[in-house]
Parts: structure tokens; sequence; C-alpha cells
């Protein structure tokens, strides 16, 4: 594998040595047709989430109409609303155990990845399978348990008991994918440091980090999404102290039809970190949730 | 400077199965270069990396310098390797990566730069020096590796088919440049390649190893004038000996009709055998004219006609037996075409004569 | 071959993320086979007592909880499908080069981005309402004005909105698929003069079919456990009519208290994954067969 990936690059810098400026493809007619029909469903499939930050910005007199208003005075109200209902202290709940459950993911799970890649152990199958298997179990058959735990030792509705139930959950995801990234650093490069006697952590600052970094990278983007976004063990084991934005948001299920402007507001707020995030990784997201599977 | 020696060295991946190399032994002498040819699977890349110290030698040792280091870390045996795809630190510029091995040796900063300024100016890289590997081309990424290697000066340079991934010029030019560098050094190099024109050209004595085993271990000319055994004869030279196993007649074997006499020594050695695998290279047939005595010469029908200019090459079946391929070697210009029949005349002298079962060479 | 010492060395990066792992996801599911032979409902304490099998008995004769398991097996197996099929529309769109590709592609990954519980409230309101939802407004030209979406098709909004939230991730998938069959096949079928829809078939489809199984499992392992959309978008009503077994195990502990009954009904449930997931993982590491590293 690292001698097609090492050849084809080399083939590449050869041809941006001989100044060789790659053909650009014509677009024939149908392309046109099928750049259209795809810039149409992709609208359509952005519309409800642009939808959502358009209403945001309205009155809820203005979002609540019969035919949907497209033009309208802008308002930041409705945020003003979000923040005085108290969305503040979920926001910085989410912020906690989003990132300090990724640090810990990290920490954890790039020496787990590199004992099962560069330098494996023994029955390093069994472990990944074991790692995956996890992935598999239903939460749902675990939330009974948990809960009656986390309740004895007087851990519920505390940051705490989420970041180490997200670091758990997302520690599977990461150990595979980084894995993944580790065994794309090729042999080569590593019996090259043996025999230049670079000790291994070296080896490993040096040479092997600085490789893998995106890939790390984008990991910690895969985690910072489900952490963000996960609701059952934070509905089922928070309140009002450690209750993340998804929680906040359940407010809103009750006084349905009410707030529809201010609800937009709340969603857009909670919807936003990870759509950035994921914006920014989308070129891992399949290789994230698909344990590294698919490049 | 350092001798290697590999005394019955053996590497077994799993145990009870073929050994990956099997008891090999050979001695390179101090500031030769030693080339390790065979086709894939023969064990020449093993063997190299039982020698750096990147496989583990199961059985027998392996001696640089008439130090056993068969438990010697691989940074701690003195040699410098050119990896297929030069391996180069991505996250490091030219200079750096060619300054890494020094620094890890505790090289003083100063001796380090002046160390890497000279072997780039030796390979041609001063330009370079700031770059990132991925700035640059197939060939200077080579010419990196192989200062990273120089920088060392180490006891053995270990080259692992180095030129495999340059396009064909660049492979020729490089490939003379890595011989008059070495020779200028004068370090003990082993090199491993499966292309037997680089390991001809390259080498001051070739190994050929096939499964795992040594076949032969000699000079370029001895290898092409008197290989050891079958295999050796078909794979060295180019287009490949013609190898015929024919019967015996009363003083030597037939061929297409005709008789081949053999020498007094060969027919000794060859005994009571009534078969013998017949060797003759391309250009040891002499093309007759086609009116020759139906007894004096072999009759064929060419197949194909290779023209390279200053020689050709036709392929070509015998006329009585159209299962029986030869190539044959005519000059420059050479009028015959396809389906036009030709007579040969293989050289006497020039024959090789090898077991039929073990390919041995009996004469 | 690796002697002991080498292999504590070799272990020990490993062993804080396997015990940490073992004890936060394994220690549960014990407890929770524990539980399920108790009797145990939280609003009667002192209550737990060993009842061998009876939380078991009353799971397969409970009515309920078949409906809600063929529930789930519609919501799953058909969101999944459903999202496939039109991820693979959307994979084969995107795989062409028009202006703005990345744009686009940007645009139709958002929805799977977008927090589940967002756009839960987002379909069940602005999207979904019967008189002033974009949906009906949308159909009303079709003489849809009116359908209450969330009780006349409960199951079927859920759906809507998963599907919605999931076939970018299966158009992601199908697109990398699509992008790793190499250009010298398609080439090559080109010249031998074969039709567009030949190459598909004949080549493409062959070469996404290891993708799209990909896709239906992935899809189904994260699916099945779906709880947010159905809590915020029908909380499993009418009825059970659009519960899951996730949310009707969660009806059953947290708003009927019955310890006991939840878990054995959780036992259940990680027996039919264990099931699927057998399939799920022999599918998974054929998939990283190109790996020697295993």
């Amino acid at each position: 594998m690292a001698v097609t990936t090492d050849t084809a690059s080399d083939e590449r810098t050869t041809a941006t040595d001989e100044a060789q400026v790659p053909r650009k493809q014509r677009t024939s007619g149908a392309n046109v047709w099928f750049g259209v029909i795809a810039w149409i469903v992709g609208i359509a499939f952005f519309f409800p989430v642009f939808w959502m930050v358009l209403t945001s910005f309205k009155t809820e007199a203005d979002a609540y109409t019969t035919t949907p208003k497209i033009i309208f005075e802008p308002t930041l109200e409705q945020y003003e609303g979000v923040f005085a209902a108290g969305i503040g202290p979920y926001l910085a709940n989410s912020v906690a155990a989003t990132v300090i459950s990724t640090i810990l993911v990290l920490l954890l799970g790039v020496p787990a990845a590199f004992a099962l890649s560069l330098r494996p152990v023994q029955k390093t199958t069994d472990v990944l399978f074991f790692f995956i298997s996890t992935k598999m179990l239903p939460v749902v058959a675990a939330i009974v348990p948990i809960y009656v735990v986390v309740n004895q030792i007087g851990m519920l509705d505390n940051i705490w008991t989420l970041i180490i139930l997200y670091t758990g959950m997302n520690l599977p995801i990461a150990v595979w994918m980084m894995r993944s990234f580790f065994l794309e650093v090729p042999g080569e490069l590593l019996e090259q440091a043996s025999i230049d006697g670079a000790p291994l952590w070296r080896t490993l600052r040096e040479i092997v980090l600085p490789i893998i970094s995106p890939g790390i990278f984008a990991t910690a983007l895969i985690c910072v999404i489900f952490a963000w976004n996960e609701f059952f063990f934070a509905v089922n084991l928070t309140a009002a102290n450690a209750g993340t934005v998804p929680v906040f948001l359940v407010g809103f299920i009750t006084s349905e039809g009410l707030y529809w402007a201010q609800l937009s507001a709340a969603a857009t707020l909670a919807a936003l970190p990870v759509v950035l995030a994921g914006w920014v990784a989308q070129n891992k997201l399949v290789q994230g949730l698909s344990f590294g599977a698919v490049k | 400077m350092a001798e290697v020696v590999f005394d019955q060295a053996s590497r077994i991946y799993t145990p009870g199965a073929k050994p990956a190399v099997d008891k090999l032994s050979l001695t390179v002498a101090d500031g030769d270069l030693v080339v390790l040819v065979g086709p894939s699977g023969s064990g020449k890349s093993t063997a190299l990396r039982m020698l750096a110290g990147l496989e583990p030698i199961d059985a027998g040792s392996v001696r640089i310098n008439g130090r056993d280091v068969v438990d010697v870390q691989p940074k701690d045996r003195d040699i410098a390797m050119v990896f297929q795809n030069y391996a180069l630190y991505p996250s490091k510029t030219v200079a750096e990566n060619m300054a890494f091995p020094l620094k890890m040796r505790g090289v003083e900063k100063e001796e380090r730069a002046k160390r890497v300024r000279e072997a780039a100016d030796m390979l041609g890289l001063t330009e370079y020096l700031d770059r990132k590997p991925k700035a640059l081309s197939g060939g200077q990424r080579q010419r990196v590796a192989m200062g990273r290697a120089i920088v060392r000066e180490p006891q053995v340079f270990l080259m692992d088919e180095p030129l495999s991934n340059l396009d064909a010029k660049m492979r020729v030019q490089t490939r003379a440049q890595i011989a008059e560098m070495q020779n200028r050094l004068a370090v003990s190099t082993v090199y491993v390649t499966h292309d037997q024109v680089e390991a001809m050209t390259m080498g001051d004595k070739v190994a050929v190893l096939a499964d795992g085993k040594l076949q032969q271990y000699a000079t370029p000319p001895e290898l092409y004038d008197r290989p050891a055994n079958a295999f050796v004869a078909g794979f060295i030279g180019s287009p490949a000996m013609n190898l015929l196993e024919l019967p015996r007649s009363s003083s030597g074997v037939t061929l297409g009709g005709i008789e081949i006499p053999l020498t007094r020594e060969v027919t000794n050695a060859v005994g009571s055998r009534d078969k013998l695998t017949i060797g003759i290279r391309p250009e040891d047939w002499v093309l007759e004219s086609t009116d020759a005595d139906a007894g004096s010469v072999v009759k064929a029908v060419v197949d194909v006609v290779e023209e390279l200019g200053s020689e050709s090459y036709l392929y070509a079946h015998l006329a009585e037996d159209t299962a029986t391929k030869i190539v044959v070697r005519g000059p420059g210009r050479v009028k015959v075409r396809f389906g036009d029949p030709i007579a040969v005349r293989p050289t006497a002298e020039a024959l090789h004569v090898f077991d039929v079962e073990s390919g041995e060479r009996l004469d | 071959m690796i002697d002991r010492a080498e292999g504590w060395r070799r272990r020990a990066p490993l062993l804080p993320a396997l015990v940490f792992t073992i004890i936060v996801t394994q220690i549960p599911f014990l407890l929770t086979l524990f539980y399920s032979v108790q009797s145990w409902n939280l609003v009667r304490p002192g209550s737990q007592s060993f009842v061998w099998f009876a939380n078991y008995v009353d799971v397969f004769t409970d009515s309920q909880f078949r409906q809600v398991a063929i529930n789930t097996i519609v919501m799953t197996l058909g969101s999944v499908l459903i999202a496939v099929v039109l991820g693979l529309l959307l994979a084969l769109l995107l795989n062409r080069q028009f202006v703005g590709r990345g744009v686009v592609r940007t645009l139709l990954i958002t929805p799977f981005l977008i927090t589940p519980v967002a756009a839960a409230l987002l379909w069940r309101t602005v999207l979904l309402d019967p008189t002033l939802g974009l949906v009906n407004f949308v159909l009303s030209p079709f003489g849809a004005s009116g359908t209450e979406w969330i009780s006349q098709f409960p199951l079927a909004s859920v759906m809507a909105a998963l599907v919605w939230q999931w076939t970018p991730f299966m158009m992601l998938l199908l697109l990398a698929g699509l992008q790793s069959q190499p250009s010298d096949q398609l080439e090559a079928a080109r010249v031998d003069g074969a039709s567009a829809w030949s190459v598909f078939r004949e080549l493409t489809l062959p070469h996404l079919r290891r993708f799209i199984e990909l896709g239906v499992v992935l899809g189904t392992i994260y699916l099945v456990n779906t709880f947010d959309t159905v809590y915020m978008m029908t909380q499993g009503g009418p009825g059970v009519a659009s519960a899951n077994l996730p949310f009707y195990i969660y009806q059953r502990a947290f708003l009927g208290f019955d310890i006991g009954q939840s878990a054995a009904m959780g036992v259940v449930v990680v027996i039919i994954t264990l099931i699927a997931a057998s399939f799920a993982l022999r599918l998974l590491f054929r998939s990283f067969s190109v790996e020697e590293g295993i």
C-alpha cells in the first residue's frame, strides 16, 4: 500500500516539475444538466436548515404565518430571548463535556491506536474486535444500570458523568480511526529511523506525529460532533445543573407552536458548532463513521 | 572499512516452513559492491534486512568486520540503508533529513552542517537543502536518500532496489552515479535488485538467489560465461540463454536432426545420462545459408524479428519440431521476416551442459 | 518471538484505554443481566427480589413490546434502505464535474451534522405543522393542505426526519466508493464500447456493492439506537404507534421505574443486536482485508 501511494505522489511531483498543467475536463452538455439537478437537490436538502436560520432572525409574528415569509425585518431579539431563557449554562456544559471528553479520548486513544498498529500487541485482532463490538451494543440496554449506579454514587446531574460516558462512547471509534492513520505511515520510515538510531519516543514525536496529525485532528472533530449531539445519556442523567444544549431544547416541545422563532434561534445555536466542525472534517467523516473502513 | 560475512545465515518465518533465506554463506570483501539478485520471493531483500537488523537471524550468523551482529540493534551496526521508496521523513527538510542520523549519534552541529554540505555538493542537492521531500522529483528524492547514507560514513551501505522507482533514463544515469560514488568512497556495499542488468553492470561480485538459496556467487563475467546451473544460466543474460533438453547420441547430443559433438571432458562428466540440458546463448549460433546440407545445420522458421539497430534477435521454432523454440542473435540489418526459413549451427565450444534433473552444470 | 518484557512494553500504551472501555461499557451490561432477573421498581423502595425469568416471560407476552419491536425493524431498515437509495443517486450526481460541486456537497451533508434533537424539533414544528408547516405549504397546490403528518403518520414522519439526516452519510460513503473505482477500468470499458448504463451495471455497481453493504450495516447499527428523534417528534405516540425499542425501554425505566422489566428488554435487544452485529462484524472485517496490519 505504502508503495503505491509513494509512487503515485512521485509521479505527481514529476508532473509538476515538468510544469504540466492538468488538462481541465471539458464540461459537456449532459454534465451541465446534472449540475443543475445537483444544485436543486442540494438546495432542497439544505433548505430546512436555511429556513431554521432565517426563522431565528424573525419576530414570532413573522415566523407564525400561513404563507411563509421570506422578506422581513431581521431581529436579534430571539437570540436575546434564548439567552434570557438561560441557554448559557447549557452551552457551557456542552462545551465542557465535549472538549474534556475529546481530550480524554485522544489521551487514551492515541497510545492505544499505536499499540494496535505500529508496534502491535499480540491478539491485536481480538482487541480491535472488542472495541468495535462495544459500538454495536445498544446503549439503551446499559442505561438502566448506569442510572442506578450513578444515582447511588451521587453523580446524577454532574457534568463529569457525561464526560466519562462520552469518552467511553467515542474511544472505540477514535481508536479504530487513528489506527488506520497510523497504518498509513510507511514501515520503511520507522525502519530508517531505527537504523538512524532514533529512540522510540523521538521517532514518534518527530516523524510519526507530524504525519498523522491531520488524522488526529479529524478524529477529534468527529468526537466533538458525537459528544455535542449526544442526547440519550444527557436527558436521562442530567437536569438543570449539568444539562447540555440538547436537553435545553426539550423545553420547547411543551410550548409547541408558540415560539417558533425562538425555538429556531435555540436550534441554530445548538447546531452551529457541529455544523462548522463537520464542514471542516467532511472529508474524514465517512472514515470516522465507518471505523476507518472507508478512506 | 569492513568485510561482511554471511555464515549459514537463515531466516525462517514460520517454523517448519521453507526458510525465506536458507543457510546463506557469502563474504563481501572490504570496499566491494556486491549485488544480491534474484526473482521476487528469492530472499534477496530478506537477506539484506537480516544484515540491517530489521529481520532476526534465526540460524547461523552475520558478521561485520569480524563482529557477530546477530544480537546487535540496527543502530549499533554502523550501517546506512537506502530504501526502495527512499523513506525520507516528510516533515523534515532535505538538510534535516540528511543530518538526522548524525544528530541521533550526537555529532556536533557544525560538523553536521559541514558533512551535509559536502554530501549535497557531491550529489548536486545544494539548492534543495531547504525543501521538503514532497517538493522534490523522484530522482532528487533518491539522491537525498543516498546523501543521508553518505553523511553517516558507515562501515557498510545497504541498498534495497534503490532505482526501481525511477524512470528508465534516470535509472541508467543514477546507476552509473552510484557505482562511481561507491568506488570513490570505497565503502563495502550490499545492493539488492531484481534487474540482472543492474547486477551485471554494478557488482564487483554478484550473488544470484532463488527460493532462499544461493545459486552462485561470482564476478559478472564468470556468471555469464560459466553459470553454475540452469537457473543462473536462464536468469543472467537478455534475451535469455536457449535451454534445450536434448537426447544423447554416440558422441554428443541431437538437435533438429543434426549431431552436436561434445568435448571429451564433457563426455566424461556426462557419464551415462541419456538426456542433457544444453544451454546456447543467442550469440552462440552461427547463421548459415538455407541451402546448406541438411545434416550440418538446424532448420528453423522465424516467428518474430527484433531489430535493435546494432544487432537483431530472431525468435524461431525448429522446422521438424515446432514445439522447440530458439532465439538467435543476428546482424543489425537482417533480411529475414516472419515465416522465413533459416538455418543455424551452434558454436560447439560455447555450449553449456547441465543435468536435466538437478540443473547442475556438468562440464 | 516477543518476550515477556517486550510484550508488556507493547501492551502498556493500550491498557488504559482498554481498561477504561471495559469498565464504562461492559460492567453496565453485566449489571443489566443481573437486574433482568430481579423484580425491582424504583418507586417502591425495598421491592428488589429475585424472580428468575419472570421478566422475560412478561416481555414476550407483552403485545406492546411486539408492536414496538416491529416498529423498530420498520423504522431502522426502512430509513436505512431509503437513505441508501437516495444516497446512491446523490453520489452518482456528485461524482460528476460541475460548477460548485464542493459547495453542493457541503450543502448536502449539513442535515447529517445538525444536532438530531434540533432537527427533530425543526421537523415537528416548522416543517410538518398541519397549518403553518412548510411541507403542507409546498404541497398545498396538490391538495394536501391540512394533513396532520405527526398524528396521522407518526412512524413515517419520524422516518422522514431520519432519512433526511442519514441520506447525506450514505451519499458520502458511496461517493468515496465511486471515487475509489480505478478510472482505467472505466476507460477500458469505454474503449470496449460499453454504454453508460452497462458500465454502471457491470462495473460500478459490483464495485459499490461492498460500500452499499457497509452503508446498510453501519446505518442499521446507528439507527437501531434512535432515541432523540422519537422523543422529540412523537414521544412514541399516539400510543406506541411510533415507539421503537430504545424509547419503549426508556419509558419503562424512567416513566414506569420498572428496572427489572426494562433490563430484561435490554437483554433481549442486546441478543437481537448481537445476532445482527455478528453479520456486521464479518462484513466490516472483510472490508478491512485491505489492511495487512491485522
